[in-house]
């Protein structure tokens, strides 16, 4: 292409960081992300609903829901015709389900603005649910279950069991996209009468940003009031259960290698103060994806035991995938969580033991004045990265309206991490991190011979193919012995096919 | 509704829409991962319309024959740093070192004698950085996204772990562990044993018959190779095999000036792969692999393509051919995916590479017994193309969405460079990224069944079906 001839005020809708852009005071149902020279207009049009409110013995109804509404037919135009009108506009919508919020999330080009806006609004006001797209989006939640996630996949099914078990008899204790036999129990009636009583106008949140123009705004506000009437009561958050000593769940499988997750749920919550205290620490010991965090350090660098380890002090959906944590997924209920990705079967005991090791170990004393000085460096540049487009923005946006936080998150998350002193971020680790009281989910194969070991406290020597220098051998003589008090009663096997039947 | 975004697979994680995530996550395992990508896999940035690269953008080669191509996009204060090494497992042409180019991306990080790994790690994390890698068959991507303040600071550390790496074989060792690890990771996936099947077949010298990962067992063999791995970098890490690509919130005078400053003394000597050309195949391949898990049975239909290059007409229509024919829009995907619902997914991505690569369908089919029907009706979309040309309004929402698709995704310095990575790799700049815009305007109906007539042809293809346990 001719070097140095174009440069258009496209340019400036790099989008994430555009200083000039400005958030216009958002009304209680509208949050607003203008950016002016941004040539696309982002949704998120926030639904107060979530996996949470799925009817007990209808798991998945809320998922299933949403999807009909994104990947069906509309009143006026079949899917395969909403296909069509979207396809070369290159756009589209679709929903994200959690346990405490549905998002309908969308992106187009601003050409295509007025036939998209229609489209888009259909998809919200005028849902047909038809049965040949319930039967279609139903069987796929069902294969994604019975055979993704159970066969296919080994980390998301470690980690799903977790959450499962950390939340079990709660109403987040459930797959957002249900059982086997909850999917089954679904009927079409079902997601209508679910749809008229949680999609309505006193429970949506319009997000909208980038480069629309202001009338779109009243527009989409008008058009959102012939939405069905009525404000459902939200149950109260969830209380999970406590926790006796360590508790583990061993999903048995046929597999190559061990997936492990564990963690305990914890009462703090964006907005928090202590959250972020804890949000540097959990930098520190395990930034997502990055190696220079503490457990890979450990696990990862020096051992090469696997392909990373990281943890978690918020649910971080499709962490296999995803470098950057995304957005609405607001809860009010978070939890710690350490994530092993899969480790040789000889080494999980080890693997396990070392985690645990590292984490009492940063309870009993705190990060170092160097580890602590480094990692709020890291933390003021690094918050930039996760929301650097328009569409992410809005979506921290949407979240802080649902933690009642105002303001830029990103900045006030940097402001926090500016003003925290080392004192605090110990004291929140000791107030809030334990060893003693952890849920384990593990998947694994010869399960029996895992559990005695675990129950006798076996020691774990682990050898390496490759050499290793003299610290770290010492430093695995400690860990092979590392006491983890599990008892019998609180380890179950459960094989794989009886997961989320 | 699958948005763009997720089909269209880039290196880095999907972003944007997420539609259920389980679902989709077995496609984009397989895909989404750099180093699963098979060959003639994604990373297409799809340009298309006007032929409107939206931004300024300046190419420089230093003596030593270092290219550098600089991006400015003013405001944000944020920047993307990517080195392009035109080198990935296409260039694992001896026995033995399958997956060596993904490997050697990780030792990338083990530091040098000025940046031990640590140091390089704690100035990486200091600045607050992405930073991370990823290996395709075409290519090796080291790219960090970091304030533009620490541009400095990135070009010395970059420049200086290009030029002179160090590790001891402790730690080489080591990481082959890790890449051992990442490998049975990603053997969970019904699609890696697929594909890993579907390249050996379809190729029987060249070296996109191996994915990128490589054989388990040249993996488990890796420890042992130190020595080879001074040879991989002192052979392919040279300043002639490389292309600097800078997007972003900076001044391209300074860091052209810096890059002249840190990069000027690399010395030349790359030594270019012996890559075997492949024979012309002349006549269909199948086979049938057996999954050690459970899964819905899967089928790939890998058509050889054809080796990118934008002036080619036909080449650029071959290319459209993915979306057109097995697309959302397509009547077979109207068919099998929403009217008998037989199969859960069926998508094509007749992606650009070096050399000839595979154009690959894949299909998720809910029956094992309807298998071979969906085969039957892959044969009649192509059978119905060649009867008759593409309409016009067909054609001109194609292109419409190919400009959209193009536009709509540079909406991050990250992204702006990532899209044209690979055309970096396949032709050294970014000139080809209009060139390829001027052809999709000129693709005409006649092109395009001139085009399924040249590449879809059954002897072209490889046919895999993967079963899984009952």
């Amino acid at each position: 292409m001719p070097r140095n001839t174009r440069c258009f005020t496209l340019l400036l809708v790099i989008t994430g960081l555009i200083m000039s852009s400005c958030s216009v005071p958002s009304s209680e149902h509208v949050v607003l992300l203008p950016v002016k020279d941004d040539p696309t207009i982002s949704f998120r049009i926030w639904f107060k609903v979530g996996s949470q409110n799925d009817p007990e013995g209808k798991e998945g109804l809320a998922a299933l829901t949403a999807s009909l509404m994104t990947e069906g037919a509309t009143e006026k135009r079949s899917y395969d015709e909403i296909i069509e009108a979207m396809y070369p506009m290159a756009a589209g919508y679709g929903s994200s389900v959690d346990k405490d919020m549905t998002v309908i999330v969308g992106r187009v080009h601003r050409d295509n603005i007025e036939e998209y806006y229609g489209l888009l609004t259909d998809a919200l006001l005028h849902p047909a649910f038809r049965e040949e797209d319930f039967d279609r989006i139903r069987s796929n939640m069902r294969n994604g279950i019975e055979k993704g996630l159970r066969y296919a996949n080994d980390e998301e099914l470690g980690k799903a069991a977790f959450y499962n078990l950390v939340y079990e008899g709660t109403r987040y204790g459930h797959l957002e996209t249900g059982t086997l036999s909850s999917l089954d129990a679904i009927t079409l009636d079902d997601v209508r009468a679910f749809y008229q009583k949680w999609y309505t106008r006193e429970n949506v949140v319009i997000g909208l940003g980038g480069g629309y123009d202001n009338s779109l705004v009243s527009r989409l506000e008008s058009d959102l009031q012939t939405l069905p009437e009525g404000a459902a009561q939200q149950p109260d958050p969830p209380a999970p259960m406590p926790i006796e000593g360590l508790e583990m769940l061993v999903v048995e499988k046929e597999c190559d290698a061990t997936a492990i997750s564990f963690g305990f749920p914890i009462s703090v919550l964006r907005g928090d103060e202590d959250f972020y205290a804890l949000a540097l620490f959990n930098s520190w010991f395990g930034e997502h994806r990055n190696s220079s965090s503490h457990l890979y350090q450990v696990i990862r660098e020096a051992r090469g035991m696997n392909y990373g380890d990281y943890s978690y002090i918020e649910i971080f959906p499709n962490g296999g995938r995803r470098q950057m944590p995304a957005p609405n997924n607001a809860r009010r209920q978070q939890l710690f969580e350490v994530w092993l990705r899969p480790v040789q079967h000889a080494h999980r005991h080890f693997a396990l033991r070392a985690a645990m090791r590292e984490l009492q170990l940063v309870i009993d004393n705190g990060l170092t004045e160097e580890q602590f000085e480094l990692t709020k460096k890291f933390l003021d540049k690094y918050a930039l990265q996760y929301a650097k487009t328009t569409s992410d923005r809005l979506g921290y946006a949407v979240d802080s309206k649902f933690y009642g936080i105002t303001g830029d998150y990103i900045e006030l998350f940097r402001r926090k991490i500016a003003a925290l002193t080392r004192e605090q971020v110990n004291d929140a680790i000791r107030r809030h991190l334990r060893t003693d009281r952890v849920k384990f989910a593990v998947v694994t194969s010869d399960a029996e011979s895992f559990k005695n070991a675990l129950v006798a406290n076996a020691p774990s020597p682990v050898t390496y193919d490759t050499p290793k220098p003299p610290e770290v051998l010492e430093e695995d003589m400690i860990i092979s012995t590392y006491a983890l008090p599990f008892s019998e009663e609180n380890i179950r096997i459960l094989p794989v096919d009886d997961m989320f039947r | 509704m699958q948005p763009i975004d997720a089909l269209r697979l880039s290196p880095g994680p999907i972003k944007g829409v997420l539609v259920k995530p389980i679902i989709q996550i077995m496609l984009a395992i397989t895909l989404a991962g750099g180093a699963l990508m098979p060959a003639g896999g994604p990373l297409r940035a799809a340009p298309g319309g006007d032929g409107v690269f939206p931004f300024a953008t300046e190419t420089h080669t230093l003596d030593n024959g270092l290219r550098v191509i600089l991006i400015p996009i003013s405001g944000g204060g944020l920047m993307s740093y990517y080195s392009v090494v035109r080198t990935g497992s296409r260039d694992e042409y001896e026995p033995g070192r399958t997956g060596f180019a993904h490997f050697f991306e990780h030792m990338m990080f083990r530091g040098t004698k000025n940046y031990p790994a640590a140091l390089y790690d704690r100035t990486v994390t200091g600045m607050g950085a992405d930073a991370n890698a990823y290996t395709t068959d075409d290519l090796t991507a080291y790219h960090l996204s970091f304030a533009s303040s620490d541009l400095e600071t990135v070009i010395r550390i970059e420049s200086d772990r290009f030029q002179h790496l160090d590790y001891a074989e402790g730690p080489f060792q080591t990481e082959a562990g890790a890449v051992y690890g990442e490998y049975r990771k990603n053997r969970t996936s019904p699609w890696e044993v697929l594909f890993e099947a579907l390249q050996a077949k379809a190729f029987s010298r060249h070296t996109y018959g191996h994915t990128t990962m490589g054989f388990e067992a040249d993996i488990k063999a890796m420890p042992t190779m130190y020595a080879y791995s001074k040879e991989f970098f002192n052979r392919y890490y040279r300043p002639e095999n490389v292309v600097l690509l800078l997007a972003g919130d900076f001044d391209s005078a300074a860091a052209l000036a810096l890059i002249r400053k840190h990069y000027g003394e690399w010395k030349k000597g790359y030594v270019p792969p012996q890559v075997p050309a492949e024979p012309e195949q002349t006549a269909e391949r199948r086979i049938a692999v057996r999954y050690d898990g459970r899964t819905l049975p899967l089928l790939v239909v890998g058509y050889k393509g054809q080796r990118f290059d934008p002036s080619d007409r036909l080449m650029v229509a071959g290319s459209m051919l993915d979306d057109l024919l097995f697309g959302e829009t397509s009547d077979i995907y109207q068919k099998l995916v929403l009217q008998e619902q037989s199969v859960e997914f069926i998508s094509a991505d007749f992606g650009f590479n070096r050399d000839p690569g595979l154009w690959n369908i894949y299909a998720m089919v809910k029956d094992p017994a309807g298998v071979p029907a969906v085969l039957e009706e892959i044969d009649r979309t192509v059978a119905a193309y060649l009867d008759r040309p593409v309409t016009a309004s067909k054609l001109e929402n194609l292109k419409k969405r190919l400009k959209y698709s193009f536009l709509m995704n540079l909406d991050t310095p990250d992204k702006v460079a990532g899209r044209l990575a690979r055309f970096v790799a396949i032709t050294g700049g970014i000139e080809a990224v209009d060139t390829l815009y001027r052809a999709y305007d000129a693709v005409t109906a006649g092109d395009i069944q001139q085009a399924v007539a040249t590449y879809l042809s059954p002897k072209r293809r490889t046919v895999v079906t993967l079963k899984g346990r009952d």
